[in-house]
């Protein structure tokens, strides 16, 4: 509630009471150039994050809902990284991805020199690497919530669909993928709200840089309150990405639920 | 009756014992001869043997915390406006960040210091810093510089000799360069590193042929982009890029490289603030004896050279629950043999002028421009709030990818510069 009030004020955080400053920290945040950077960037993000993380995820989910001996080994391997805080996945891939880091040692031992890059420091390729980062990092995640879902089809069902010569694909599009809607909605509505909010892993790998090639609305809220003071100004920030974020995730689980079936 | 007695005492016993209730001695004691200090990580590596001595000297325990700079300037904000700050704490210099002195000190969050007998030793750029409407409000524990430190053997293997003008500077690059090494080690992935050379060019290019710049920009009589000196600043900038004696993929590597680059002998120089020398030191095989530091030259008059400096501020809370005993702390770390101990420690200069020398060789080539004044001020110390600062540290690495100009640059400094002091 204080901070619906603080959005429409200069607060700067001192004993001083701030001053009623009507809509400017609104009409700033979508007139300032690195605030519109940060919009977008918050988007886009939002969005591949949710979209290859769901399919990747997916894919791990049937490839380990078989009846493969290391599965169960396989499983924990890719939902591990999930169970790490995203500030240590953050230095890690830092590490890994710097100009002379592992990654690209690998690439030049293999013979392809070429495709060694400055992963964080070009700005053409930043945003990129740090979302293949937090694709990397909850994956595994959304593999557990599709096993989940993958575990609750009856089996009969798909056997039905065998018999009466259904081929794998059509199977999977015609059984599987329906009766996992439920499961694909529980992903996506997580994957995207967390898009949004992005923060640690940009915090610490690019701290919004190259520039302001990886800044994300959480990252300009922290740094106009933390670094210049400008608490009201962050509020507003604040306030904008919360209706942002209800807003998708109603949008979203709204066209899900429209296409989730009953076995 | 004598069973509710028995259970009160023992409740309190224990309540007591477990610190829940405190009694009035105490309290008093504690207000007496505690005094709480919140300092940078880096300060502390030279306070806590003065701490340890001050509470030896005095009886008065000094309850001190510390943390990196970024990380301290964000909660001391949070501290001071929610009443929790320490007695004493470390504050940035001028408008530079929301704990600034100049921001603190306007803002009655400082204590006078004016009447502390050391006031008479302050350089004359650290008292510009240190005052506020016309008091003194921040002690300078030390003063940091900007300089160059360059591998000894690296220089030695290309022949070449430390330079003193512009000219013998790109020459030394060129020379390191067709020998098969990294001449300048830059490490930009943060930001911090490339302020550092706009910090040094301008020091020379700007503040020493135009000490009162900074007073026009305030009176909005001059700008960033309009100004001749700041556009060569960065153009000199670019001529380095350009010229390929820059580490490739810069913008990708971390700020602790740079140092770590030069010691290992992959690049045969980098441009750091001095406390980074102790960590030079550590990372060099043979320590301090591996490497030297010289100012950076910016023009072909080896006289006109300036080196940036910044003092390392600590303050006294306004609101400190001993005043007293905080103002005596600072009376005894401005006591000659603590301000030079302090400066050893940390590998810095002194933050007062004392007669007493540091035994630190490795600054001895920076010491004539201190004795001859030719220091200036860290530029961004004089704008009027953290946000030029900001704009310098993000469009600085658009500027050096290519995706902007110097003037868009210059004209977003301008813009930030222009929004005064919050």
């Amino acid at each position: 509630m204080a901070g619906g009030w603080y959005a429409f004020t200069d607060w700067t955080g001192r004993r001083v009471a701030p001053n009623f400053i009507g809509v400017a920290n609104f009409v700033e945040l979508v007139t300032a150039a690195e605030a519109i950077a940060a919009l977008q960037n918050t988007v886009i993000v939002a969005f591949s994050t949710t979209a290859v993380q769901t399919v990747f995820g997916l894919a791990l989910a049937l490839a380990l809902h078989s009846t493969l001996a290391s599965r169960n080994l396989l499983r924990t391997l890719f939902f591990a990284p999930a169970l790490l805080p995203p500030v240590v996945i953050g230095f890690l891939w830092k590490y890994i991805l710097t100009p002379d880091g592992p990654l690209n040692d690998v690439l030049r031992s293999i013979g392809l020199d070429g495709l060694a890059r400055s992963w964080l420091g070009d700005s053409s390729l930043a945003l990129g690497s740090v979302i293949a980062v937090v694709v990397w990092q909850h994956v595994g995640l959304t593999m557990v919530i599709y096993l989940a879902g993958l575990q609750g089809i009856p089996e009969e069902l798909r056997e039905a669909a065998e018999i009466d010569g259904a081929s794998w694909w059509r199977r999977l599009w015609h059984v599987t993928l329906p009766l996992l809607m439920p499961a694909t909605t529980i992903t996506m509505s997580l994957t995207l709200i967390s898009g949004l909010k992005l923060f640690d892993q940009v915090f610490v790998m690019t701290g919004g840089g190259p520039g302001y090639a990886t800044q994300t609305l959480s990252l300009i809220m922290y740094k106009e309150a933390f670094v210049s003071g400008r608490y009201g100004y962050s509020t507003a920030i604040a306030l904008v990405l919360t209706m942002i974020v209800f807003a998708f995730a109603m949008i979203q689980l709204r066209a899900l639920r429209r296409f989730e079936v009953q076995p | 009756m004598r069973q509710l007695v028995a259970t009160t005492a023992i409740a309190a016993v224990t309540l007591s014992a477990c610190g829940f209730v405190n009694t009035g001695e105490e309290n008093a004691g504690e207000t007496a001869t505690t005094l709480t200090a919140y300092v940078s990580t880096e300060q502390n590596v030279g306070l806590e043997p003065l701490f340890q001595r001050f509470e030896r000297k005095t009886g008065t325990t000094v309850d001190a915390s510390h943390a990196l700079v970024d990380e301290l300037n964000k909660q001391l904000r949070i501290q001071l406006t929610s009443g929790t700050a320490a007695d004493v704490f470390r504050v940035s210099p001028g408008f530079s960040s929301p704990v600034a002195a100049g921001v603190l000190g306007k803002e009655g969050e400082l204590a006078d210091l004016s009447d502390g007998s050391w006031t008479d030793k302050l350089p004359d750029d650290a008292r510009a810093l240190a005052e506020s409407d016309g008091k003194i409000v921040a002690f300078p524990i030390g003063r940091n510089a900007l300089v160059m430190a360059y591998n000894k053997q690296l220089f030695a293997d290309a022949g070449v000799d430390v330079p003193t003008t512009w000219s013998e500077f790109k020459q030394v690059c060129e020379r390191l360069k067709a020998n098969g090494t990294t001449p300048i080690a830059t490490a930009f992935a943060e930001g911090v590193a490339l302020q550092f050379w706009v910090y040094a060019l301008a020091s020379t290019l700007v503040y020493a042929e135009d000490p009162d710049l900074d007073k026009r920009m305030m009176a909005d009589e001059e700008d960033f982009v309009d100004n001749e000196a700041w556009r060569e600043v960065f153009d000199k900038f670019l001529e380095l890029r350009d010229a390929g004696y820059m580490s490739p993929d810069a913008l990708g590597v971390p700020y602790e490289q740079g140092p770590q680059l030069v010691a290992t002998g992959e690049a045969a120089m980098t441009l750091l603030a001095t406390p980074a020398l102790a960590q030079l030191a550590e990372l060099s095989e043979n320590g301090a004896e591996d490497f030297g530091i010289f100012a950076l030259p910016a023009t072909d008059n080896a006289e006109d050279t300036h080196i940036p400096t910044a003092p390392d501020f600590l303050a006294v809370n306004a609101s400190a629950k001993n005043p007293d005993a905080a103002k005596r702390l600072v009376e005894f770390l401005a006591k000659p043999e603590n301000v030079v101990a302090y400066a050893d420690a940390v590998s810095t200069l002194p933050g007062l002028d004392v007669d007493l020398e540091t035994k630190n060789p490795t600054l001895e080539p920076i010491r004539p421009y201190l004795e001859e004044g030719r220091t200036t001020a860290y530029a961004n110390y004089a704008w009027p709030n953290g946000d030029v600062q900001q704009t310098l540290l993000q469009s600085g690495q658009e500027l050096f990818d290519g995706s902007i100009t110097v003037d868009e640059l210059l004209a977003r400094m301008d813009a930030d510069y222009d929004k005064g002091t919050p």
